[in-house]
């Protein structure tokens, strides 16, 4: 597996374990969260964020010593084409949870429920991003 | 859309230029080990620029080193390439 396939591992990894929890946790709410600038919500979003940090922190450092020098060179085209695709991909995505939070819920949701949803969004956005990167290299590992 | 694969012969050269490594290759050109892996296995196709690249260090014309196999059916991974 080579590095930068690691490090796509690892960011899915990271998000699940922070993110999957608090999106959990706040869809499963008995009562509508109150409305801003009711700051709880922000302190639950900055701790998952922070855990999220720590989690890839940890993870590249691990790598970066596992991983020989010659899985660390710099990127080349493949990795670029990779990335270009990834990014693409996910941009779409990002677009399309905007227009859906950004057009459509301020008629029918209020407050933390907004913030919530692009924030969820986004997120939705970096696991497409991370998802194409694995899969572009799995399917192009030679074995 | 007309059917057809990029087939290559870089593991035969590498073999006969003294059994060069895929690093070794891959660090002549700008490539990194595993893109190289990549193109032997006809599962990323390089730029032209690249495909220059090779052939120039094989030191041999660019249609010795990448065919085009009419009859083969591309893989998923060099679709996406």
């Amino acid at each position: 597996m080579s590095y930068r396939e690691k490090i796509a591992w690892l960011s899915l990894f990271a998000m699940a374990v922070a993110y999957g929890p608090y999106f959990k946790f706040v869809a499963s709410s008995p009562a509508p969260w109150e409305p801003l600038p009711h700051l709880h919500p922000l302190g639950l979003f900055a701790v998952v964020s922070i855990a999220r940090m720590l989690i890839l922190g940890a993870g590249y450092l691990y790598l970066r010593f596992s991983s020989p020098r010659e899985e660390r060179v710099p990127r080349d085209e493949r990795d670029r084409a990779i990335e270009h695709r990834s990014l693409s991909a996910a941009y779409y995505v990002l677009m399309a949870g905007m227009i859906l939070v950004g057009c459509f819920m301020p008629f029918t949701s209020t407050g933390w429920t907004i913030v919530n949803a692009a924030i969820f969004w986004i997120v939705v956005a970096e696991v497409v991003h991370y998802s194409v990167v694995a899969a572009s290299y799995r399917l192009q590992a030679s074995s | 859309m007309m059917q057809g694969a990029i087939s290559n012969r870089i593991r035969t050269l590498r073999f006969m230029n003294g059994e060069m490594s895929q690093a070794d290759l891959g660090q002549r050109i700008g490539l990194t080990r595993q893109t190289i892996a990549a193109i032997e296995a006809g599962k990323y196709s390089p730029s032209l620029e690249a495909a220059f690249r090779i052939a120039q260090v094989f030191n041999i014309p660019l249609g010795e080193v990448f065919q085009w196999d009419a009859k083969a059916t591309p893989s998923k991974a060099s679709e996406l390439s």
